[in-house]
């Protein structure tokens, strides 16, 4: 034990002692090692932040992994016996989507059927037993949104990003007046009608004063606001939800395993309902993809590596040859054969790690300057930071790039005969 | 009393050209601690092939080989890089010091080998005494370029005994020096056997040799003890 740390630190010493001696040969061993480095560091924090970008956004609009989740149709006595099933309960969540207007009375809204703001879904229409046909009226102060009513937090399931305000609070009583918490393409939308605040739902009793109290990023292009359960069905019944002029999609969003699944189940077969149900895998499919388009870049990055290993090898035999005499001697002196290759292995490696040092420093201040410039344009790259595993491959880059490029050189150093050296 | 070195018919053969060669013929030579020998000899006739087998840089052919009473004719490498570090100090003609050291630092190689390991502050003191010793501590600091040859060849001299060895080994280590700058490094490797190292001076100088307890004639690779008449 004494012995092995006695021989790291003498080639540690040795080795450092070396590079200083030649620092334009490291330089140039770097600058070749340099670029293959940076390939391998770009990829890994490539990879890496497209990675948490896109699951980050599919796990807010699909779910955690594991999730099961229920789509089924409004009817009306499937949402009585949802709503009254999942009551009080935390391992699972039941989401349902009615359509709500928000603005001036009486007039159409701006976007019909609570289309995205920039995009035309066609006119508003109105259905009854004989048909539909075009709702009469003018489009006015007024903005469609997909009004979700949530049975329990959501964000167990689904991590939405709080933007700006408050999200739902479940904890506190139900409040008369119902408070929403819009996403942004609602807030943006409402940020640009400057609409009166009235809120007419299909169905209700009557119309209220909703309040805003924030709003959430949760992945979606439509125009959404979000709502309890509790506080929505105080003026509009769950009953009344299943309006075909309003009503749209009924989910129920649980644990595995969760006794709710098949109780809901049960009851909503023998309503005639039948649910489809899912498990969410997303991040196990994003991985399946990932990993081949991974191993491609890796591959070319690795081509570039080599090409860096190539340089130090060469730079490598070179000054072994050119160090001769000093192995020779060193061994005279009683190093043994092994800690000579050690010295040269230690050369390469400290150089290796060095490039990976530079190498990771640039592009982590390459990012920083790119999330600085498009950042704001590109919420892809907003406050991105330079993701650990880039830094580690980097590392790992440089310390085989260091043993590859020096492990020849070092064999030829550990075989310089003393006696044919020295002769004088 | 057992001879620090005890050689006895040391052969050594130089294969690979179309018939062998013996470079060394049956060479016996005892050296026992604080004695200084000298070997003279016509360039060619083996002597620093005969250092080269004293210092375990290479294996005889045959004979028998005993340091410190202990046989290591046919020693393998890691024993014998081991023996090299604890037992012999070496000066050569060229004086062999890296450029880019120091003295000191050049001095301290013959410390950090991977043989055992010594604190910093131990080391500084293990050197600036060697340095001492040659009488050149004031230039721990310099570096080979900036120093005579004479300075360099006493740095040499210091890293042979910085690890306090039983035997210095002396190939022709005056060869490159002036008349004046070669006494004193005589003088420094003398004074060495009087702490009781061994001493093992190949050398084309009469006067020198002269100064040395026993002086050996090799003649193509046979070696005699040359009866001095003082
Ligand atoms: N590795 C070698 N290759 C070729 N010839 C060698 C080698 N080693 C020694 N010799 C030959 O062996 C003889 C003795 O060499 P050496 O011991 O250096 O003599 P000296 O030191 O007495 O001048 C010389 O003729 C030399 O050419
Ligand atoms: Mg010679």
């Amino acid at each position: 034990m004494r012995r092995l740390s006695g021989r790291f630190r003498s080639s540690l010493i040795i080795g450092i002692q070396g590079i200083r001696a030649r620092k334009l040969r490291t330089l140039l061993s770097m600058v070749s090692l340099f670029l293959g480095v940076l390939a391998v560091v770009v990829v890994q924090a490539g990879a890496s932040i497209a990675e948490r970008a896109l699951l980050a956004d599919l796990e807010i609009q699909q779910g955690y992994d594991g999730t099961r989740v229920m789509d089924m149709p409004m009817q009306q006595n499937a949402t009585e016996v949802l709503t009254a099933t999942v009551r009080g309960r935390e391992d699972a969540v039941a989401m349902l989507g009615v359509s709500g207007i928000v603005g001036e009375p009486g007039v159409l809204p701006v976007n019909p059927g609570g289309a995205p703001l920039d995009q035309d879904w066609g006119p508003a229409m109105v259905c009854n037993d004989q048909g539909c046909e075009p709702a009469p009226g003018v489009k006015g102060q007024a903005v469609e949104v997909r009004l979700t009513a949530l049975s329990g937090d959501v964000r167990k399931f689904r991590p939405y990003r709080t933007v700006s305000g408050q999200w739902l609070d479940f904890t506190r009583m139900p409040s008369m007046s119902p408070k929403l918490v819009l996403n942004q393409p609602a807030a943006d939308a409402f940020e640009q009608y400057r609409v009166p605040a009235e809120m007419r739902v299909g169905g209700a009793a009557a119309n209220v004063t909703p309040q805003f109290v924030g709003v959430v990023d949760d992945g979606d292009m439509q125009p959404r606001a979000y709502v309890r359960l509790d506080e929505l069905t105080t003026w509009l019944p769950p009953s009344r939800m299943s309006d075909p002029n309003t009503g749209g999609e009924m989910r129920l969003l649980m644990t595995q395993g969760s006794p709710v699944e098949p109780v809901v189940s049960a009851k909503l077969k023998a309503l005639g309902v039948e649910p489809y149900v899912q498990t969410i895998e997303t991040r196990k499919e994003q991985e399946k993809q990932l990993t081949l388009m991974r191993l491609v870049f890796f591959s070319m990055a690795g081509l570039v590596l080599l090409i860096g290993v190539a340089g130090i090898l060469n730079v490598g035999l070179a000054t072994v040859g050119e160090r001769v005499e000093e192995f020779a001697l060193r061994r005279a002196v009683g190093t043994p054969r092994t800690l000579l290759a050690g010295i040269v292995l230690a050369e390469t490696l400290l150089t290796g790690l060095l490039t990976a040092a530079a190498a990771i420093g640039a592009s982590a201040a390459a990012l920083k300057v790119v999330t600085m410039l498009v950042g704001d344009s590109q919420p892809i790259l907003r406050d991105v930071q330079f993701p650990w595993e880039a830094g580690v491959a980097g590392i790992i880059a440089g310390i085989v790039a260091g043993v590859l490029g020096g492990f020849v050189p070092a064999l030829r150093a550990a075989g310089i005969p003393i006696a044919t050296v020295m002769r004088a | 009393m057992t001879a620090l070195i005890e050689l006895d018919g040391i052969t050594k053969v130089l294969k690979g050209q179309e018939q062998p060669r013996t470079i060394l013929d049956g060479v016996g030579l005892t050296v026992n601690a604080g004695q200084s020998v000298a070997i003279v000899g016509r360039s060619g006739s083996g002597k620093s092939t005969l250092l080269s087998v004293i210092g375990l840089f290479d294996r005889p052919d045959s004979g028998s080989y005993r340091l410190d009473g202990q046989e290591i004719a046919k020693l393998p490498e890691r024993r014998a890089a081991k023996l090299r570090s604890s037992h012999f100090g070496f000066v050569f003609q060229r004086f062999f010091l890296l450029k880019h050291l120091t003295a000191a630092q050049n001095v301290a190689m013959a410390l950090v080998n991977g043989q055992g390991w010594l604190p910093r502050r131990q080391r500084r003191s293990l050197v600036m005494e060697a340095l001492d010793q040659v009488g050149i501590a004031h230039l721990a600091k310099s570096r080979p370029a900036k120093m005579s040859g004479g300075e360099q060849q006493r740095v040499a001299i210091a890293r042979a005994l910085v690890r306090d060895p039983k035997i210095l080994l002396a190939d022709e280590p005056t060869g490159a020096l002036d008349i004046e700058t070669g006494t004193l490094v005589i003088d420094a490797l003398l004074a060495a056997t009087e702490r009781g190292c061994g001493l093992i001076l190949v050398t084309h100088d009469r006067d020198h040799a002269a100064r040395m307890g026993q002086i050996h004639d090799l003649v193509d690779g046979v070696l005699t003890e040359r009866v001095t008449v003082r």
